[in-house]
């Protein structure tokens, strides 16, 4: 028995060391240094919870950040959903080349975190850019929406929710999961589409639909590149894409302040953990799992 | 199936969150040793610089075949990003380029090596410009080049409107002059000028111009009044198109391809005379240099450092790193191909050979920088820690006065208690 265990443990220690090297031991390390005033290149020094106190109360930067963050997440996890069902819905019917517009739609995913990809966001929303002149040309002047405090973070919410294939493709996985024999019973009862979408569909899909949630705000709080990328790394114009991540970068690497970056992280990992937690609470009598029977 | 999938995707995303949070500490690692040494040469600037600096440094390895330099650059904001990331991981250059608000913020940190004892040769270079790397009584930097601030502007665009320019070198246009200039020039459509609030630099000039300076041994030299008559003053501009829209200014960083001017969107533009060849070349020949306005005599103009170069205390190849910097700013040949892409030549013996043979853009600074040598004062000393966080609150905040977020005066008052706050 114990050899065995011992067997059972050889085996699994590259993924135990991994585990310790790359991800306990850089989150302690971490931990120690939001505790710490830490420049990068002199050793930290102690401060207790100094950062998190001047984070609270006393930041102002910080708190718009957090705004800017929610009203980010708020806005581009439903967009982006909404997009991927509904894309989802149409490509779920046997068609001729539906491989070709999954993979169409998913391509966008694949590009996600890429610079270059924010880099062609950024020319098509400046002024005099792709989406300006269209506007302008059915009479909609806004200027370039990257250069204006008020549409900035909309040409950002556009850039998240352009890239819905991979939720799509999870929609899809799970729409393939449905019995048919269900929308055939629904149909003898005489339901219409619609009726058949919010009866049959939605609630043998809710699973799916949580997790997609649940991955989504996930990701929208962490978002970083795309607004990295469009405001040259300064959040700007007038802050108004300063997202979290992107102010803890600039703490952390910009003003040197490594201490209070980590603590920042440290506040995003609880918030995000939290936000999850209630997440799955609030959606347990909302969503029906097949196998528990119910 | 379902119910599995979710099960196993809820550990999945729990552990991405804790990757997530724990990739904020990501730290790099590199080196590397045998073989000839091989240094790292970084530095930020336009195309023109980096053409010229990469031709200076092969020139450096034909005459050093036991070194090889590795060179990188990029636009300011991102060179001080990856600066900062990679010498904090160990991956630093050896011989890096600074401005004055980093060289005192690096040197503090222990970034920097003394190059005092490291077989430079300084004295060809004028004292008033090598304090501009001194630091806490060590040379730790060395200036790269000499400039001065200018008016760059098209002419074209001024006599279209019926304005007289400045056509005698080094004469200016008093204030009074300057604004009514362009927005006369500002109701042909284009902005007169870039509005020039956005750069602590050119509030700087204005208030030397008013007697005073932006620090005083290491204090702020200036009150939230003296910065609310700066924004003031542009923001009456701006109503008249005299300077740029706060669409264009926002996007200024002092480089070329930000540029509003560059972009057609204003008729002139304040910067450092070492990026006029980057100007001219983005641009086009018929543009021109002129003093920044001033109404006494004192123009607040100084003669200084655009950029320095140091070396990296945590380098390993240090002499190899001071013999590269040496060669850059002492040899002839170095100074040739460099030209003006750095300002003069910190060197006055090549800058008197460079000038002497120059042409086309590096002719035009020459020519700018010796019709101001008489009007122009020392330079203004290293800034203090602390003064680079200064300068990027300074320009967010003028951000936010432009596009209406705050008064002038409540930006003025937040300037002035951050910077008090990043300077203590």
């Amino acid at each position: 028995m114990r050899r065995t265990q011992g067997a059972a443990y050889l085996f699994l220690s590259p993924w135990i060391i991994g585990a310790t090297l790359l991800t306990v031991g850089p989150m302690l390390a971490s931990l120690y240094l939001s505790l710490t005033d830490y420049d990068l290149f002199d050793p930290p020094k102690w401060i207790g919870l100094d950062n998190y106190r001047v984070m609270f109360t006393e930041d102002d930067r910080f708190w718009a950040a957090v705004g800017t963050t929610v009203r980010y997440v708020l806005f581009s996890v439903p967009l982006k959903l909404v997009l991927a069902l509904a894309v989802a819905l149409l490509l779920n019917r046997p068609r001729r080349g539906g491989g070709l517009y999954r993979s169409a739609f998913y391509a966008p995913s694949l590009l996600g975190a890429s610079v270059s990809l924010a880099l062609v966001w950024r020319a098509m929303f400046a002024s005099g850019g792709t989406v300006d002149r269209v506007l302008a040309a059915v009479g909609i002047t806004t200027g370039g929406w990257v250069d204006q405090p008020q549409y900035a973070l909309l040409a950002l919410v556009a850039l998240a929710a352009w890239q819905f294939g991979a939720p799509m493709v999870i929609f899809l996985a799970g729409l393939k999961q449905i019995p048919r024999e269900l929308y055939e019973a629904a149909a003898i009862d005489g339901a219409g589409p619609l009726r058949r979408l919010v009866s049959v569909t939605l609630p043998m899909l809710s699973p799916v639909i949580l997790f997609n949630l649940v991955l989504e705000t996930i990701h929208a709080f962490q978002a970083f590149t795309g607004a990295f990328v469009v405001s040259s790394g300064r959040g700007g114009p007038s802050d108004s894409t300063l997202l979290y991540t992107l102010y803890l970068y600039q703490r952390g690497f910009t003003d040197f302040r490594m201490g209070y970056a980590s603590a920042m992280a440290w506040v995003l990992l609880v918030v995000v953990a939290g936000v999850t937690v209630l997440l799955f609470r609030g959606a347990r009598g909302l969503v029906f799992y097949a196998g528990e029977g119910r | 199936m379902l119910e599995r999938l979710t099960r196993c995707c809820v550990r999945a995303v729990a552990a991405a969150t804790v990757v997530a949070a724990a990739a904020t500490t990501l730290t790099a690692c590199g080196g590397e040793s045998g073989g000839p040494t091989t240094l790292r040469f970084v530095w930020w600037g336009n195309e023109d610089r980096a053409n010229a600096t990469k031709a200076a440094v092969a020139a450096f390895e034909k005459l050093h075949p036991d070194i090889k330099v590795e060179t990188e650059y990029s636009g300011y904001d991102a060179y001080f990003q990856k600066l900062s990331t990679q010498v904090a991981g160990g991956a630093g250059p050896d011989l890096l380029q600074l401005d004055r608000a980093t060289i005192g913020e690096y040197e503090h940190r222990h970034v920097l090596a003394d190059l005092g004892g490291m077989g430079l040769h300084l004295d060809k270079i004028d004292a008033n410009l090598l304090a501009g790397g001194k630091v806490d009584g060590g040379q730790y930097a060395v200036p790269a080049g000499q400039t001065t601030q200018m008016l760059v502007f098209d002419p074209a665009r001024f006599t279209a409107a019926g304005v007289t320019v400045p056509t005698e070198k080094g004469q200016s246009w008093t204030w009074a002059q300057f604004t009514d200039a362009i927005t006369k020039v500002g109701a042909g459509g284009v902005a007169g000028t870039t509005d020039f609030g956005w750069a602590i630099d050119w509030f700087e000039v204005w208030l030397h111009q008013h007697g005073k300076s932006l620090y005083t041994e290491g204090k702020l030299g200036f009150d939230a009044g003296d910065l609310r008559t700066f924004w003031t003053l542009t923001g009456s501009l701006r109503d008249r198109k005299g300077v740029t829209a706060a669409t264009a200014t926002t996007k200024m960083d002092g480089s070329t391809q930000n540029s509003a001017l560059v972009g057609k969107q204003s008729a002139s533009e304040i910067n450092y005379d070492s990026s006029l060849t980057g100007y001219l070349s983005s641009y086009g020949a018929q543009l021109a240099a002129a003093p920044l306005p001033s109404d006494g005599k004192d123009t607040g103009m100084a003669a200084m450092p655009p950029v320095s170069f140091a070396v990296s205390q945590r380098s390993s190849h240090k002499d190899a790193a001071a013999k590269l910097l040496d060669f850059l700013v002492n040899d002839p040949a170095a100074g040739k191909i460099l030209g003006a892409t750095r300002g003069l030549p910190p060197n006055q013996d090549i800058r008197t050979q460079v000038c002497g043979a120059a042409t086309g853009a590096n002719k035009a600074v020459c020519d700018y920088e010796a019709a101001q040598r008489d009007k122009v004062g020392p330079a203004f000393g290293a800034w203090p820690t602390g003064s680079s966080a200064i300068k990027r609150d300074f320009q967010r905040t003028y951000d936010d006065v432009i596009f209406g977020r705050i008064s002038a005066a409540d930006g003025a008052e937040r300037v002035v208690q951050n910077a008090e706050h990043s300077l203590s």
